[in-house]
């Protein structure tokens, strides 16, 4: 992931990238972001973030996080056993019992447990947007709370301040994005 | 004077440290025995800072200067979200407990952004509550020359700590600014001392005026008393809280009338305290100068 800070000082910039490159490590995004260009403009309180979203990981199947024997299925990625859980229990009903934390019985015939082993537990695309908004909450300054999104394919831009957005700010940022699309070196867009 | 430092070594012997405190006219301000190790914070005559130094080189241990000691500091952050905590908020607030202070943390209602910071007037009076106060500001010089307008009336001595290394701004320390990771490396330690001698420096002063001045009685003294009255609840950790000029005591309902009939020589506590409830917490006694209340022996 490479991060680009420009708009405040030396420091704030160097403060900022790491900040930028911490928290999306944090929330886990940090292989599925291409880049992230984030402007500060302190003195009119103006912050512009524009997230490109990378790759993102295949669904995640029962085949993935778990280990088949006949009927039982032991969960070799804790992580996503309650999702398993509540989608069997969806499926199969009272078929399903856990006989322990990573241990699983499921009452079916073996077609039926064929089928079952691809079905997908937990889709990362789906809650993607959500955690890259959650990530570019926790970045940008807590003050900045007048948010505006500016939409486009692949990418999440937002300009926050604690003033009105201007137009002007508005026009600038879609120039800039525009010139992020193109994939020319970012500018200062002061 | 006293002086306040603590003991930190094994438990041999140390009752008799204790003892020796307590004979020099000392206190035991914090105790606390983990299996084999022990920690004592211990408040004596600064003139009589040689025979604890001997008896703690007879026990074998560690004395250690508490700068800090004595005081009761505020932690001002912007808001309690997670862009401030844990880091920097708590290593500051443990820094800072280290060097011997009682530490309160704060999130201020409205204390984000730059041109909508402000400070209401009930927080301003809990901060003036303690003995000093910590504002933990952002990154950006600009936000934090504009944002220190909201400590300019504040009443105790403060130290600014944010971002930028170098700021033409009196009582403000660098390299303390927002951060996502644990301040542990030797450059941010560094920093975290150095925010620490200006307090001590603005503590110093307050110190010196109280000296020039003296209190009616130690606050250290009154603690003891009070905690003879009412002892601590079980389980309950710093029941009492020493200032540099009075105290703040954590009070069951009803227990206030006790406080204020305690006999201190020829008065009560209640002639030579101001005693006010805490808009924070427990009561506050503020010690008044002797020279307004005649010497109470």
């Amino acid at each position: 992931m490479e991060v680009k800070v420009e708009g405040g000082d030396e420091f704030a910039n160097a403060s900022y990238s790491r900040i930028c490159q911490n928290i999306f490590r944090e929330v886990g995004l940090h292989s599925n972001v291409d880049n992230v260009y984030l402007f500060c403009d302190p003195s009119e309180h103006v912050f512009v973030i524009s997230v490109k979203i990378g790759r993102v990981p295949s669904p995640i199947t029962v085949n993935d996080m778990t280990l088949r024997g006949d009927n039982r299925l032991k969960i070799t990625d804790e992580k996503y056993a309650p999702k398993l859980l509540a989608l069997l229990w969806d499926k199969f009903d009272d078929r399903v019992k856990q006989l322990s934390r990573l241990e699983i019985t499921v009452d079916v015939d073996a077609k039926e447990m064929e089928k079952l082993m691809k079905m997908v537990v937990y889709e990362p695309r789906e809650d993607l947007n959500v955690r890259i908004l959650d990530a570019v909450d926790r970045i940008l300054p807590e003050g900045a709370r007048v948010r505006y999104p500016l939409p486009s394919s692949g990418r999440v831009t937002i300009i926050a301040s604690e003033n009105p957005i201007s137009d002007e700010w508005k026009k600038r940022v879609e120039d800039m994005v525009a010139e992020l699309e193109k994939g020319g070196t970012v500018r200062c867009i002061r | 004077m006293y002086k306040i430092m603590m003991f930190s070594g094994g438990v041999y012997k140390f009752n008799e440290l204790k003892e020796l405190t307590q004979d020099i006219g000392g206190f035991i301000l914090q105790e606390m025995v983990m299996q084999m190790e022990t920690m004592l914070h211990l408040a004596f005559p600064a003139e009589e800072e040689k025979v604890i130094r001997n008896k703690v080189k007879e026990v074998g241990g560690k004395l250690i200067e508490l700068p800090l000691a004595g005081a009761e500091i505020m932690i001002v952050v912007p808001s309690l979200g997670r862009h401030h905590a844990v880091d920097p908020m708590c290593d500051v607030a443990e820094f800072l407990r280290r060097k011997g202070a009682i530490t309160n943390m704060m999130g201020l209602t409205r204390g984000v952004g730059k041109r909508i910071a402000q400070m209401k007037v009930e927080e301003k009076r809990i901060i003036e509550e303690c003995d000093a106060a910590v504002f933990i500001f952002g990154n950006f010089k600009e936000c934090i020359e504009d944002k220190k307008r909201i400590c300019d009336d504040l009443e105790v001595p403060y130290i600014i700590v944010g971002g930028p290394p170098e700021m033409d701004l009196p009582h403000y320390v660098g390299n303390i600014g927002r951060r996502t990771e644990r301040m542990k490396r030797k450059h941010e330690i560094a920093s975290l001392e150095k925010m620490v001698e200006g307090l001590r420096a603005e503590l110093d002063v307050r110190r010196r005026e109280i000296e020039e001045d003296p209190l009616a009685a130690s606050p250290l003294f009154l603690k003891e008393l009070i905690d003879m009255t009412i002892p601590p609840k079980p389980g309950e950790e710093f029941s009492t809280i020493i200032h540099l000029d009075g105290l703040r005591v954590k009070l069951e309902p009803g227990e206030e009338e006790q406080i204020r009939n305690i006999e201190i020589g020829n008065r009560k506590l209640s002639d030579i305290c101001e005693i006010k409830k805490s808009l924070y917490e427990g009561y506050l006694l503020k010690i008044l100068p002797e020279a307004e209340t005649g010497s109470v022996f």
